[in-house]
């Protein structure tokens, strides 16, 4: 067994935000007081209480425009950079199981900016009053009892797909096989390296800066799984110096 | 920041651990937070229903504690043929039509010309509106139209909404609303 992934088809998704309330629902997290920023996007980025959040970009290209929807949570690395980090014993888990990365409430004694720093993707966020660090815990706790996450249950496209790595792999490498006749530039983001697979119809650039691993940096194609690790290794020690 | 040896050395002797033995090295297993706890039957009842917003009539499941008599999940019913489990952003929030701090806690009134509306006790209201209702219907009536064909209808009342019904009392409310003769009917649902 090689745990679960998600595999999420960026170009099935019309930006509901269904995922995005339904992850609030079963937390029972509080709404976020936000003002008009002129995009659709809202909260205009993660938050301790936000922990998934469809992001809204607009790109013009050959004069037309392309709406790029990114549901952006924690990827649940397979190698967690974040756990490496950590200082305090019990602070992160990294479920045997399922391969979840899950933070309990033993966050709050970590150093926070290293934590932040070694996420490739810039997902943890701090609670400014009690210092606990929240992210998404995959649902584990549904997971225990035979439910999907709540995101990949409210899921109305079929965007949103979870299940065992091997499974999840297969249907991603299928879905890049399909989407590719009409979209040339559709690639898989990090696949070997994460547990939540996102399919890009363009460059993963014009969806959001950290949708791939220090993708401003990284060129996207000919590169080998070593490569990419060593990339990702790469990232964490630059942010670090 | 300069360069934490000991730090960097930790970092890659946890990943090569992860990838030798999968994780395995792990001790802990305990979730932080445990929510799926409340879905037994020892601690809520679960019931179905169907979403109250728009007119494709998803399925939902409701897990209502049984100390508190108040919902405490609800979510899109994997087994129901129009959603299949899923939901959209409003169906998704649908816990909060009945769980909101925001809600009114009772019947608010506003006199005519009057600018703020004061909280008035249901008996009073309901009285006050089982009274106008009367009032207008009777003086509104007609028997016939102005070809002397029979309709039995009043144009003085219209109905609109609720927004927060479902099928079933959608379809009692509507019978009583004919029932009183009203002819303009309409709900949110058609959206």
């Amino acid at each position: 067994m090689n745990g679960k992934s998600f595999f999420v088809d960026l170009t099935k998704c019309t930006a509901c935000r269904g995922c995005q309330v339904a992850c609030k629902q079963w937390k029972k997290l509080p709404a976020e007081e936000t003002v008009n920023t002129g995009t659709h996007q809202n909260p205009p980025d993660l938050s301790y209480n936000t922990i998934r959040l469809v992001r809204f970009k607009e790109e013009v290209v050959d004069k037309k425009i392309r709406w790029n929807f990114f549901p952006e949570q924690c990827r649940h690395c397979v190698d967690p950079p974040c756990v490496g980090y950590s200082e305090v014993e019990g602070s992160m888990i990294h479920d045997p199981d399922t391969g979840a990365v899950v933070y309990t409430e033993l966050t709050k004694q970590e150093n926070y900016e290293d934590i932040l720093s070694s996420c490739p993707y810039n997902i943890p966020r701090v609670d400014p009053e009690t210092g606990v660090i929240s992210k998404c815990d995959m649902c584990i706790d549904r997971l225990r009892i035979g439910l999907r996450p709540a995101c990949v249950t409210s899921c109305p496209t079929g965007t949103m797909n979870f299940g065992d790595r091997e499974e999840m792999m297969d249907l991603a490498e299928k879905a890049l096989a399909t989407v590719q006749k009409k979209f040339p530039e559709a690639e898989l983001v990090d696949p070997y390296e994460t547990r939540v697979i996102y399919l890009t119809a363009y460059p993963a650039q014009e969806y959001y800066e950290y949708l791939m691993a220090d993708a401003a940096q990284t060129p996207r194609k000919g590169l080998t799984r070593k490569q990419l690790f060593a990339k990702l290794g790469g990232a964490a020690a630059r942010m670090r110096s | 920041m300069t360069v934490n040896r000991r730090r960097f050395l930790k970092l890659s002797a946890t990943a090569a651990a992860m990838t030798a033995f999968g994780g395995l090295g792990c001790q802990h297993t305990a979730p932080a937070v445990d929510r799926a706890t409340m879905l037994k039957p020892e601690w809520t009842k679960q019931t179905t229903t169907i979403c109250c917003y728009c007119a494709v009539g998803c399925g939902l499941i409701v897990n209502t504690s049984l100390k508190t008599k108040k919902a405490v999940n609800v979510e899109g019913d994997p087994d129901h043929p129009v959603n299949e489990g899923s939901l959209c952003a409003k169906g998704a929030s649908i816990y909060q039509l009945a769980e909101n701090e925001r809600r009114p806690e009772g019947p608010l009134y506003r006199a005519p010309f009057s600018k703020e509306f004061k909280q008035v006790s249901w008996k009073w209201a309901l009285e006050q509106i089982a009274h106008r209702v009367k009032k207008s219907r009777d003086e509104t009536f007609a028997v016939k139209n102005d070809k002397g064909q029979t309709v039995n209808r009043t144009e003085g009342i219209a109905s609109l909404g609720s927004a927060a019904l479902d099928n079933e009392e959608c379809w009692a409310f509507q019978t009583m609303l004919r029932s009183l003769g009203l002819v303009y009917i309409e709900h949110q649902a058609r959206i």
